[in-house]
């Protein structure tokens, strides 16, 4: 029997040479187009094509590609393809017996894997029995060492069958002698070599696989039974493989980068570990051509297999990976994306709501990572998860406006639009007590946090609407009409929520500068609503923005505003031209936006522009309303761009450059009409963009200041 | 004139992680009411003794009742079928002699192997849409025994769902069964092992369940109520007071004073069956003044962490006993209750 088996060896390793024959040739071919420049591939080449009886000694060649190699090989690791090479080259003893081999064998250190197949083959040539027994030892440790690298380049389930393959090889190999070395055991062993923990333990193997073999208990700890050698490539394999990680890891590829357990600290709960990709349990029978997610190692293969991925078995379990989450971005099944809230809502409400926490609660590095991977989840998607969002809205009410800030703040503005009504009782009024009693950074990031929220409603909706007009069929057995009205009323309802937010913060923070910026941004996202999104909302900012922001002394805040306005301008310019040509009945604006607005243009040009002996001029259907304002500009009148204080140091400047021998300042000169403009291309010089537009197409009319001369 | 292009009918994308008010029929609508219709009932069922042996196998009742359950809630499972029990037994006991085999879990003396079975019991559930209950126990085959030796019981649990809230289970697509209250006893670590064995399943998860001074208010006064169909014989509470250190007291009362006491403060017109959370509170608030005018301390200003009475006892983090069946549905549907109520969507 032992003969026939020998025999088949023999054949199947003819194959397996003329294979690899025929491989090395396609592959010398490829290398030599590819890598003219490259010595570490030329010395490849040199190994694979090295005959048979070439003299080691004196050989200079040899060397030095020996030299090249094992510096590649210990900086680096060796690509698959090189191991392959080096291997079938140290042990086909090409170039003598013992050295060589050896050598090689000793700094044979794969960067990433081991190719399965060349594996299989050294086991070939080990079994030849040419190899010298230190040789053959230093081999088998190699592969016990590299045994958890030994990779198939194809899918898994292959990797099985080829891995049989090689144990049938062995087995061979083994069970050709063994009726011998059995024999000689048997007669050797005494009742002391029983002891030994390596027999113990293939033993215990034994008594898992066929216990009905052996019937003798077996001590329960035999952990250890085979001694964890020392072996010579340990270090320098953990050393390269923690270099490639790191060098990895700025760029992470598009793949199934499945991320790490966090082993250092055994969490007892497990509350946030994201379940690993693993297929459905096998008592469903899945579809023949089904394809398991873990599979994919590519976006191409996921683009392949679309319609025959098989879903995880646990959903949550599409949170680990990019690729993993392009693939959720196309998954229809209502049942799926369920059993992924019911897992995040778990997760969260565990983690957070019900702090059923390891009695550590300062170690927040955990949870915020798992939020940060949230975030970005979300952002990807861009859409939030129903499950998160109902968590935020019970988190809301204990929150205390610092823990995981970011993160929260940031999870908040994915909240989708929903009924003004839910929106008020569930995020805007627990909102709002935190505002008013957290500190103004935070005033900032809720601000911020609003903005970005509106943003991507509008972002959504613009994307929704053109959507429809693309194609009618769809949407028409949708009522637009009636939900766009609650979108325009829960936009409006955020942009005044808002303003009052600012006003107040602003008074409460005492004009802070940081909070006029936040709310800045806030309003020129805003203005521009209709142009940018192609909404017809306008709504102006409250007085109590307005005005902290024009008398700031911060000429930047001053100069945002100024560009405000003008976008202000632009979209209800756009609006008026456009109602004009269209007549359509249901595109209203309504007068007392006009009307606002014109009030705000009066009182912001009164005060940047009219100098302090001039009367405001104003149409008498708007000077009841301007009471309040006469009585402001009462108090402002020097608040014209030289008197302003944010453009005071601007004036002075500018006045020594017209008149450096002057040592008496006396700014009202700058009111002169030629000194004026040169004034104002001043101030535009300095960077105020905002200011220019502004006066630029606001001031066409008017030549100089009113009243200035 | 439109590009043909323009006009194709471009199947966009409608779907949403999330549902928002523009879509006709948002998909996890059913989501949107938990925040709202879900709340803490005021009133309940009065307790009726009810023969739980005439519909159900009194042996599966005993299983029920003998042992001290620590609760869990599970979000709904997906694809659960009571027809596939045998395969669920097979299916986890390889799991766990995988997990042991991997030394990451269970080491319970010398045991070589462990038999699972899952069984229905049937006639628990009370209502159309309660699923059955589920009954898993497991054996152990202890390495010398002899084959006609008794397996040893080393774990049990059982999943179940008695009157769950109808609105939450109808809103559930049918892919799912909910059983969202899960009692385990026995080794912790095996019921991690079957926990996970269920979460890599029915992806499901598991969240621990206590139980609030509300539900044991609640519990105290429905055994109360039961006293004179069955003797309760003592009604035994245990605060924790805020002291430094932590002051526990012990109250027993004598079963027929607090079932007096229940008894006065019973509205006339609420006899018709129900009992609701005022005459729950005026219970507690009788007790804990009796208490305080023989020993000057106020209870309430503590939390309460147990009742007990020869009917069952539970504890503030959630470990329950039952030992008289005839009230088995009232104090499960309480549970039941409390599970749904922690589910997060």
């Amino acid at each position: 029997m032992s003969k026939t088996m020998s025999k088949s060896h023999n054949v199947s390793e003819a194959e397996s040479c003329i294979h690899g024959a025929a491989n090395r040739s396609s592959r010398r071919s490829e290398r030599r187009r590819a890598d003219v420049e490259d010595p570490f591939g030329r010395a490849l080449e040199y190994f694979s094509q090295v005959k048979a009886g070439t003299p080691v000694k004196g050989n200079d060649a040899l060397e030095n590609n020996l030299v090249l190699v094992e510096r590649v090989a210990l900086g680096r690791g060796l690509p698959p393809g090189a191991v392959a090479t080096l291997l079938d080259f140290a042990l086909s003893l090409r170039l003598g017996k013992k050295l060589l081999c050896s050598r090689v064998l000793k700094f044979l250190i794969p960067a990433s894997a081991v190719p399965q197949d060349s594996v299989v083959r050294g086991v070939s040539w080990f079994c030849m029995g040419k190899m010298p027994v230190s040789a053959q030892i230093l081999f088998l440790r190699w592969i016990l060492t590299m045994f958890d690298l030994i990779d198939s380049k194809d899918q898994h389930y292959i990797y099985i069958n080829d891995f049989c393959s090689l144990l049938l090889i062995i087995t061979q190999w083994i069970f050709s002698l063994s009726p011998y070395v059995c024999h000689l055991l048997y007669l050797l062993t005494t009742k002391e070599h029983g002891k030994q923990p390596p027999l113990t333990q293939l033993l215990a193997l034994y008594k898992v696989l066929c216990p009905e073999m052996i019937a003798i208990s077996m001590p329960s700890k035999t952990r250890g039974g085979f001694k964890n050698h020392n072996l010579p490539w340990k270090t320098a394999l953990a050393a390269v493989l923690k270099k490639n990680k790191t060098a990895e890891a700025p760029s992470p590829p598009l793949s199934l980068d499945i991320k790490e357990k966090a082993s250092t600290r055994k969490r007892k709960l497990h509350h946030l570990e994201v379940p690993q990709l693993s297929c459905g349990p096998e008592i469903e029978s899945s579809r023949g051509k089904a394809v398991h997610l873990q599979q994919l190692r590519s976006f191409a293969q996921l683009l392949q297999n679309l319609d025959n991925i098989e879903l995880p078995a646990q959903m949550g379990s599409l949170l680990s990976s990019s690729l993993a989450l392009h693939y959720l971005d196309c998954v229809h099944d209502e049942s799926a994306l369920l059993r992924l809230n019911f897992w995040l809502g778990s997760v969260l409400h565990e983690e957070f709501l019900f702090c059923s926490r390891d009695g550590n609660p300062e170690n927040s590095t955990e949870p915020s990572q798992f939020l940060d991977m949230l975030i970005s989840t979300q952002d990807f998607l861009q859409e939030c998860f129903s499950s998160s969002e109902f968590f935020l809205f019970k988190f809301l009410a204990m929150w205390d406006g610092s823990l995981h800030q970011p993160q929260i703040l940031s999870l908040l503005s994915d909240i989708p639009p929903l009924p003004v009504s839910r929106m008020k009782m569930f995020l805007f009024e627990p909102l709002q007590q935190l505002y008013f009693t957290s500190s103004v950074f935070f005033k900032c990031g809720v601000i911020e946090c609003l903005r970005s929220m509106l943003w991507k409603w509008l972002t959504w909706h613009f994307v929704q609407t053109s959507h429809k007009e693309l194609d009618v069929s769809l949407s028409s057995s949708r009522t637009m009409n009636l939900h766009m009205s609650e979108f325009l009323e829960l936009v409006t309802e955020l942009v005044q929520y808002v303003g009052r937010l600012a006003s107040a913060g602003l008074q409460l923070e005492n004009y802070h500068i940081l909070l006029h910026h936040q709310t800045l941004n806030f309003y020129e996202l805003v203005c521009d609503v209709y142009l940018k999104f192609n909404l017809p909302l306008f709504l102006l900012p409250p007085s109590g923005v307005i005005f902290p922001s024009l008398l700031a002394t911060d000429p930047v805040t001053v100069d945002r505003l100024g560009y405000v306005i003008f976008r202000y301008r632009q979209n209800l310019m756009s609006a008026k031209e456009h109602k004009q040509q269209k007549k359509e009945p249901s595109f209203h604006i309504s007068r007392d936006v006009f009307r606002e607005f014109n009030l705000l243009m009066v009182a912001v040009v009164s005060c940047l522009w009219i100098s302090k002996d001039c009367q405001v001029d104003v149409g008498t259907d708007v000077h009841k309303a301007l009471v309040p304002l006469r009585t402001m500009l009462s108090y402002c009148k020097n608040y014209n761009l030289i008197h302003h204080p944010a453009f005071l140091n601007y004036a002075i400047e500018f006045h020594q450059k017209c008149w450096p021998e002057q040592t008496n300042v006396d700014l009202s000169s700058i009111q002169g009409k030629k000194y004026w403009y040169w004034y104002l291309e001043f101030l535009f010089s300095q960077g105020f963009d905002g200011l220019k537009d502004f006066i630029q197409n606001n001031m066409d009319h008017q030549s100089t200041p009113v009243g200035g001369h | 004139m439109e590009s043909p292009v323009t006009r194709l009918p471009t199947r966009r994308r409608t779907k949403s992680y999330g549902r928002s008010c523009f879509e006709a029929s948002s998909r996890f609508a059913y989501t949107s009411g938990q925040l709202t219709i879900l709340r803490i009932p005021t009133t309940r069922e009065a307790p009726r003794a009810r023969n739980i042996a005439e519909r159900v196998d009194p042996e599966q009742v005993t299983l029920l009742i003998k042992n001290e359950w620590k609760l869990s809630y599970v979000t709904p499972l997906y694809r659960f079928r009571h027809t596939h029990l045998k395969k669920y037994s097979k299916h986890l006991s390889a799991f766990i002699a995988a997990e042991k085999q991997q030394g990451t879990a269970v080491e319970v003396g010398l045991e070589t192997g462990y038999r699972v079975t899952f069984s229905t019991v049937l006639g628990i559930a009370e209502t159309d849409e309660d699923a059955e209950t589920v009954f898993i126990q497991i054996q152990s085959k202890p390495m010398f025994a002899a084959t006609g030796d008794a397996l040893k019981v080393v774990w049990s649990g059982w999943l179940t769902c008695v009157n769950g809230s109808p609105e939450y289970l109808h809103s559930l697509l049918p892919d799912f069964v909910s059983l969202p209250l899960f009692c385990s006893s026995g080794p912790e670590n095996i019921t991690v092992v079957v926990k996970s064995w269920f979460e890599k399943m029915f992806d499901c998860r598991f969240g621990s369940l206590g139980l609030d001074s509300t539900s044991l208010q609640w519990l105290c006064a429905l055994w109360t109520g039961c006293h004179p169909d069955n003797n309760i014989r003592y009604l035994r509470l245990l605060w924790t007071l805020p002291t430094q250190p932590p002051l526990d007291v012990s109250y027993t009362v004598n079963p027929q004073d607090a079932w007096e006491l229940w008894n006065s403060v019973r509205q006339e017109d609420s006899v018709d069956g129900t009992v609701g959370i005022d005459e729950v509170k005026h219970f507690m608030a009788g007790l804990e003044s009796h208490f305080f005018r023989h020993f000057k301390i106020y209870l309430s200003s503590g939390t309460l962490r147990k009742v007990s009475t020869a009917l069952g006892s539970a504890q503030q983090d959630g470990k329950v006993k039952i030992l008289c069946s005839d009230y088995l549905a009232t104090v499960l549907t309480l549970l039941t209750e409390c599970a749904i109520l922690k589910m997060p969507i």
